[in-house]
């Protein structure tokens, strides 16, 4: 079995195992911060006024969606070798392969308000075994589903993980 | 401005990504991938310097759309498909066309492309007039 099979293996024992992960309370320094690294100084300003001010402050639409993890961790020593932590990186573990985003699709829903206590449920969805113009791969879906503590869905995410050969693998393409 | 209408092309957005950017963006959202801050890491993936995360272009298809809509705009979905991957420095461009006006919805055909018009990213953008 190569290392792309043992990927569809592992995906397709996970397929529809939903795993909640909390993401703890949102706050406005969070949102500032996310928005800082857009470079939207127009965010910040409003966003702290609205908090001065005692009104209701909304997160950047993408800020549920865009953050990878709501780990506290892991430490550097538990990365892989390309940096990502295994829960980033489902089916991989251990084995010689890349991968890239393929693509998402975000639903919001109600947006995220300072104060929310939010929870993901993630799950793989899919797995497929895919032949590109550059050489074989595996397509994996996941969905996410943001909720605050009242149960209302704030975010839905569908995203595709494209999983390839190591470029210095015996079989890579 | 005047009520979009289908058909409508939005003024095309030109602008890059810094490494800083990169680092700042996979800082705050977590994501330690190397191939988005370490460029030598990114060239033993094939990759020319570091990568524009999937995500920051998602945020790119979306808040130029809003900014083209107006403050009175809400996001409602975003979709889109990595294509090519675009790296720091590099000249890119944000491009839209108005796909369907339906009451107060809008959606926008939208993508990210490279100076020589390859895209990055494709997708839909829809948003409420509210």
């Amino acid at each position: 079995m190569n290392a792309l099979d043992e990927v569809l293996a592992r995906a397709r024992s996970l397929v529809g195992r939903w795993e909640d992960e909390d993401c703890g309370t949102v706050t406005v320094k969070d949102f500032c911060r996310y928005a800082a690294a857009l470079n939207d100084a127009d965010y910040i300003e409003r966003a702290r006024k609205q908090e001065a001010a005692g009104a209701v402050v909304e997160a950047p639409a993408l800020f549920l969606a865009a953050t990878m993890s709501w780990e506290d961790g892991p430490p550097e020593r538990e990365l892989r070798p390309d940096g990502l932590a295994t829960r980033e990186s489902p089916c991989t573990e251990g084995l010689p392969v890349r991968q890239v985003h393929g693509g998402q699709t975000v639903r919001l829903l109600r947006a995220p308000v300072a104060g929310d206590r939010v929870t993901a449920s993630r799950a793989v969805v899919s797995a497929e075994r895919k032949q590109g113009r550059s050489g074989a791969f595996v397509l994996l879906g996941l969905t996410t589903r943001f909720t605050s503590a009242d149960g209302t869905e704030l975010t839905a995410v569908d995203e595709t993980i494209v999983v390839r050969e190591a470029i210095d693998s015996p079989g890579a393409t | 401005m005047n009520p979009p209408v289908a058909g409508d092309v939005c003024p095309a957005q030109h602008y890059t990504h810094s490494t800083v950017q990169l680092f700042r963006f996979s800082a705050v959202s977590w994501n330690s991938h190397r191939i988005h801050y370490d460029a030598e890491f990114a060239a033993s993936e094939g990759f020319p310097d570091v990568v524009v995360q999937s995500t920051l272009h998602g945020e790119t298809l979306t808040r130029y759309a809003l900014a083209w809509a107006g403050p009175d705009s809400r996001l409602e979905t975003v979709s889109w498909r990595n294509r090519t991957t675009a790296v720091a420095g590099e000249p890119l461009t944000w491009t839209a066309t108005v796909r369907e006006v339906e009451g107060a919805r809008v959606s926008l055909d939208v993508a990210v492309v490279k100076a020589d018009g390859t895209p990055c990213v494709t997708g839909t953008v829809e948003l409420a007039l509210v």
